[in-house]
């Protein structure tokens, strides 16, 4: 087992939580809250810096210890998180931005639900895009390596 | 079309009106647009059976209109029996407006009653139900017992199309029943507004 999906994490566009799903045991969900949080930082860094930058796919935010967090924003200015969990060696891009793809598809198939308020700060609760979610992180780390 | 055609002429005639004689539209753009109604209804009314009743009211002005469309495209003459009517609904007239052919079953015995399945429902794409709508009762797609009940007046047959389940509420099937209650001869039907 070479890398996993610790955790995957969503963000609104008024830096609101919008979901979070810990895949690990090895840390509590706080953590990856945490996480989370500080990643609103580097990106809205990495979006001033560089106003230049077409494309959605933000690459490594930064790593800790034994994770590394990668980032994804749209243009609606909504965020999505993944941190990984390094053992070894390469991660490639192609493999991250699929993953944010499918989280990508994901979250539009709930906003195109009438009934889910956009402007609500409250989190995600369909069951639908929660299942959805559970299914990317359960299909990445069940292959043995980072290959989709 | 000289006497009664059969479901498979029907099925075909659909296809064929679908393909040749139909406009389209994009299909997130029409579950958009339906979503957001609904969901401004609910604000509206704030009631769950209130607002079914103002689906089907809406549905019902919709299908008095439509059903001049339908008769005008298909080019179907008079249908015979009820049985016929039903499988036009589906295979011509549904193909028609939504590429979905729901099938026709559960017959009653004396021939005036019949569920419409839908496998499929262009108007539900992406739609979950809160709770409230849940409890509240609400039918989602009440708009096609709207659109039936005026298609077939204006063809002088008077009808009481209701909901049965619903797959959005967590049944197993989408079902509408249709019953015949009578047919409208010449008389002026009873103020419907």
């Amino acid at each position: 087992m070479s890398n996993e999906i610790n955790c995957i994490a969503l963000i609104g566009k008024q830096n609101n939580p919008l979901y979070l799903k810990n895949f690990s045991n090895t840390h509590p969900d706080l953590k990856y809250h945490y996480i989370a949080h500080t990643s609103i930082d580097v990106i809205e860094e990495r979006v001033a810096s560089g106003p230049k930058n077409l494309d959605l796919y933000l690459g490594l935010l930064y790593a800790m210890e034994d994770l590394a967090v990668y980032g994804y924003m749209t243009n609606t200015r909504v965020k999505f998180v993944v941190v990984v969990s390094v053992t070894e060696g390469i991660i490639r891009d192609a493999d991250m931005k699929t993953i944010f793809k499918k989280i990508h598809s994901a979250y539009l198939s709930q906003v195109c639900n009438p009934f889910y308020n956009l402007d609500s700060q409250r989190s995600i609760d369909s069951k639908a895009f929660i299942q959805a979610i559970e299914t990317i992180g359960v299909n990445a780390n069940s292959k043995a390596t980072m290959e989709i | 079309m000289t006497s009664a055609p059969s479901a498979k002429q029907f099925k075909a005639l659909g296809e064929e009106v679908w393909k040749s004689k139909v406009e389209k539209i994009n299909a997130e753009l029409f579950t958009l647009t339906y979503g957001s109604l609904v969901v401004q209804l609910v604000k509206d009314y704030e009631d769950y059976s209130e607002v079914n009743k103002q689906l089907e009211q809406m549905g019902y002005n919709i299908g008095q209109r439509l059903i001049e469309d339908f008769l005008a495209r298909s080019g179907i003459g008079r249908c015979v029996e009820f049985r016929d009517t039903a499988e036009a609904v589906s295979k011509l007239g549904f193909k028609m407006f939504l590429n979905i052919t729901p099938n026709v079953a559960n017959w009653s015995s004396d021939m005036k009653e019949f569920s419409l399945i839908f496998d499929e429902n262009p108007l539900t794409e992406f739609v979950e139900l809160p709770e409230d709508a849940l409890e509240g009762g609400l039918w989602y797609s009440n708009i096609y017992c709207g659109v039936l009940r005026g298609a077939l007046e204006m063809v002088q047959m008077q009808v009481e199309t209701t909901f049965v389940s619903d797959v959005l509420r967590g049944d197993d099937a989408t079902e509408i029943r249709v019953k015949l209650i009578r047919y409208l001869e010449e008389e002026v039907p009873a103020g419907e507004d």
